[in-house]
């Protein structure tokens, strides 16, 4: 099963919302991954775990990882784009 | 789900503000005061929406979500207010895009899994015309509430 990982300010409502909303899609879209929600000061740990790293905060640095935009999920504008990169990045 | 977590004592209409902190200070005084937050909540959460900004770019308004870490959480609220001026909120994971704001809903999380469902049903019903005008129209805070447990997703 593929990683996604997924991080906020303080990982308790919004990284946790688009983590089940997005688990969510995959499942619908037969996506063999799993968003995980992981501490934003320990991304880089996780990065070499995760195929895509959803970010709900600025991205301020390159990632070796496709950088979905998170916020698109919570409010469903241009969701549609970011769950096509997402499942790219999955497969 | 409940919408029991919309407390109907934090519901303010036409709150002045100058700006985020001087709404913040505004709110934490009268959430410390009916028990809801600890004294660190309006420090936590000024330093929270400087670092990580809350306004969402939807439609028809842009609304702001501002929450801080469930240690400074007495009791799970969500406080909406409809200021009298909007203020500038910075944009979720574009802090450059400034917002003009004039919903803003404060978050109280304490248990973030019994409360995950309730933002996303917040942030989607938000984006239905008809309910922001009724909060647009609402004149009293009864108005407000009956308007915002029309949400689809909501059990009264």
């Amino acid at each position: 099963m593929k990683r996604v990982i997924v991080a906020c300010g303080s990982g308790v409502a919004t990284s946790q919302t688009v983590a089940s909303k997005v688990n969510r899609l995959l499942k619908e879209n037969k996506i063999d991954a799993r968003v995980d929600v992981v501490d934003l000061k320990s991304i880089d740990r996780h990065i070499d775990s995760s195929v895509a790293y959803i970010a709900i905060t600025k991205v301020t640095k390159e990632y070796p990882i496709p950088v979905i935009n998170g916020i698109a999920f919570l409010t469903g504008v241009n969701q549609d784009a970011e769950l096509k990169k997402l499942i790219e990045a999955c497969k | 789900m409940k919408s029991d977590t919309i407390i109907s004592e934090l519901v303010v209409l036409d709150l002045e503000a100058e700006d985020s902190e001087d709404f913040f200070r505004k709110m934490s005084d009268k959430l410390v005061e009916k028990g809801y937050v600890k004294e660190s909540f309006y420090e936590a959460i000024c330093k929270r929406e400087a670092e990580f900004p809350t306004a969402l770019p939807i439609e028809p308004e842009s609304v702001a979500i501002p929450h801080t870490d469930p240690k400074h959480i007495n009791q799970a609220f969500i406080a909406p207010v409809r200021l009298k001026k909007s203020i500038k909120f910075c944009e979720m994971g574009a802090n450059d895009i400034v917002h003009d704001v004039r919903f803003v809903f404060m978050l109280g999380i304490k248990n973030p899994e019994e409360q995950i469902e309730l933002l996303q049903l917040l942030v989607d019903n938000l984006q239905d015309e008809e309910l922001m005008r009724k909060l647009n129209e609402a004149n009293t805070v009864d108005e407000y509430m009956a308007a915002l447990i029309t949400m689809k997703g909501f059990e009264a």
